[in-house]
């Protein structure tokens, strides 16, 4: 009796494969259905035919951009960056020298701002040497309000591992590029 | 006797409907995963063009991470082939073909119709018989749907093709947005932002991306908006506004500012509005990205030192430590279903950076094979089954969560920090 239903159990599965796959070979050639994929896509509905982004207001670059040598020594002070080591943002003993002749520059030239740049070498990833430039750029910051710079005389950038001045791929070009760039903005 | 029949009646009744209805769900996670074997003759119809979109399938049957095309060498018929000849099925199962696809490719003025079928050998059903129409400089559109169509009826997996990288692309010193499909067809750079445009982020909704840009000579919060190319600033306060993350509904973004000094993990409202600062330490916070369900938060931190990955209760604050291997953790993602963070890894043995896994609770983590050449910048896909990520080559490969395959998905390199969006509409 067991046997028996498990024969017909069998025979209707059989069967049933059988049909559904008999279904499926009559469509064969035939179309199920007709699709007409979304067509979106990013660019080409840009307003007047332009596919640049519409960035808010001015880029305010004129206030802040540096200008080169605007102040008499101005291109000493810039000339001069300080470097740090790997994945570190102390300021090393060699490169305070360097920053008490750009606080005695800054005290020369009361009226001159400072625009202080953070960068990293190219190892590492670039969201955490975008934080790690800041990092750089401020403890450049601090060291020279702790010489008695005004805090609001001084600005930071990060560019992270974004603007190497070498880039070649070596201990050197790296030592290079962990480094403070120090611009005058003129006021 | 008569009660078996019955039984036995309604029961095979019902089955042809669950056989329709219920995809085979095989755990395509699992080690060992053997991939399904597609047989793909040369489609027929217009030479150029039904080539072009037959190797589109051929890509994305690769970076599926669930199949693998069977080389047409071996084929009895190697095509040009419309559809399936039913008489035909013995000689794809000989070759060991769990599916065979078919495809007929016309174009008409300036569209084109793509005629396409795919059989299921085991059962020798038709799963896929489909006509898609489509303009002919985005042909590839019928290819992604079809390919959707046939990673649902096959295994019961959610949309992949319909999905897009934003990531940043490298021309001559100046960077900008770029974004594609996830199998690399439709490239389109988004001019404008400025030289330096960084950090780009899907929105759920996959309408919005959020980024940065030294548009104002400083590294600002934006988002775009993607249907008017309108652009919103979200955060410039005096420092580094930086790493955008929406959490999953949208309405929340979190991301690094150091405007109170140094580096830290704030949450802000998607327009930048009631920013919250979440962590307080000494050292460098940055790169959070939010739990599915928004309570939690993975971000890098170097308060022990050196960048580690740490999982932060939103609501608490309480802040703890996952991962303890290595020296150099950073970038981490947390996967679409909340059970896996992805992060850059820089191994001691080799030196070199690799894509590595790790649960939320600090247990279970492996590292991804990648390209072995130095692999930054996971990004899941939108069903978490697969991790993008750019390698030192600058192009973006696609892997899987055992690292099985690494599929090369730009060419000519110049790309960095892909986000991977949610299936588009």
């Amino acid at each position: 009796m067991r046997n028996m239903s498990r024969g017909i159990c069998l025979l209707a599965l059989l069967s049933l494969v059988l049909f559904a796959s008999g279904c499926s070979k009559k469509n064969v050639g035939q179309v199920d259905e007709e699709v007409t994929p979304p067509q979106q896509e990013l660019g080409t509905r840009a307003p007047g035919g332009d596919m640049g982004m519409e960035m808010p207001g001015s880029d305010g670059g004129v206030q802040s951009t540096p200008q080169a040598g605007a102040l008499a020594g101005a291109a000493a002070f810039e000339d001069r960056d300080i470097y740090f080591d790997y994945d570190k943002f102390s300021i090393r003993p060699e490169d305070r020298k360097i920053l008490a002749e750009k606080a005695g520059y800054l005290n020369a030239n009361p009226n001159a701002k400072a625009r202080i740049e953070g960068h990293c070498d190219e190892r590492g990833t670039s969201e955490y040497n975008l934080a790690l430039g800041e990092r750089r750029a401020k403890a450049a910051l601090d060291y020279l309000v702790f010489l008695g710079i005004s805090r609001d005389r001084l600005t930071t950038i990060s560019y992270g591992e974004e603007k190497p001045v070498d880039v070649a791929q070596n201990e050197e070009a790296w030592a290079k590029n962990r480094r403070a760039h120090f611009d005058i903005l003129g006021d | 006797m008569k009660k078996i029949l019955a039984v036995i009646v309604i029961i095979t009744g019902l089955l042809p409907s669950l056989l329709m209805a219920e995809p085979v769900h095989i755990d395509i996670e699992a080690r060992g995963f053997k991939r399904l074997k597609v047989a793909m003759p040369a489609f027929a119809g217009s030479r150029a063009l039904a080539d072009s979109i037959r190797s589109i399938c051929a890509k994305d049957l690769e970076i599926s991470g669930a199949f693998s095309l069977i080389d047409p060498k071996g084929y009895v018929n190697p095509g040009p082939m419309s559809f399936v000849d039913p008489s035909s099925l013995p000689g794809w199962n000989l070759i060991g073909a769990d599916y065979v696809i078919a495809a007929r490719v016309d174009v008409q003025d300036s569209l084109v119709n793509l005629v396409i079928q795919a059989v299921e050998l085991s059962t020798s059903r038709v799963l896929i018989n489909t006509v898609y129409t489509t303009k002919a400089d985005t042909a590839y559109r019928a290819v992604h749907a079809f390919m959707d169509s046939f990673l649902n009826k096959t295994l019961g997996l959610d949309p992949l093709f319909s999905s897009k990288f934003v990531a940043v692309q490298k021309i001559g010193k100046k960077k900008q947005l770029y974004t594609v499909w996830c199998d690399g067809t439709g490239a389109a750079p988004i001019k404008g932002g400025g030289e330096l445009v960084l950090d780009p982020a899907w929105s759920p909704d996959g309408k919005k991306i959020a980024f940065v840009s030294y548009w104002r000579n400083n590294p600002d919060l934006y988002v775009l908006d993607i249907a008017s190319f309108k652009v919103d600033t979200i955060s410039s306060y005096r420092g580094i506004n930086t790493t955008p993350a929406f959490d999953t509904s949208g309405r929340k973004i979190a991301c690094t500012l150091s405007k109170d000094g140094d580096p830290e993990i704030y949450m802000m409202d998607r327009d930048g509005k009631n920013p919250l600062r979440l962590t307080n330490s000494w050292a460098i916070d940055t790169s959070p990205s939010f739990s599915p369900d928004g309570k939690r938060l993975v971000f890098c931190s170097s308060r022990a030192g050196n960048p580690h990955i740490y999982l932060m209760d939103v609501f608490s604050r309480k802040a703890d430590r996952i991962t303890f291997q290595g020296t150099y953790n950073t970038e981490p993602v947390f996967s679409p279903k909340g059970d896996l963070v992805a992060f850059t890894y820089l191994s001691k043995p080799d030196g070199r950076y690799h894509i590595a896994l790790i649960r939320p609770d600090g247990s279970g983590m492996r590292v991804l094979q990648g390209t072995g050449k130095g692999d930054e910048s996971p990004t899941f896909s939108p069903d978490g089954r697969l991790v993008a990520f750019t390698s030192t080559d600058g192009n973006i490969y696609i892997t899987d969560l055992i690292g099985s395959f690494t599929a090369r998905v730009t060419a000519g390199g110049g790309f960095s920090q892909p986000s991977w969006s949610k299936a588009l509409e």
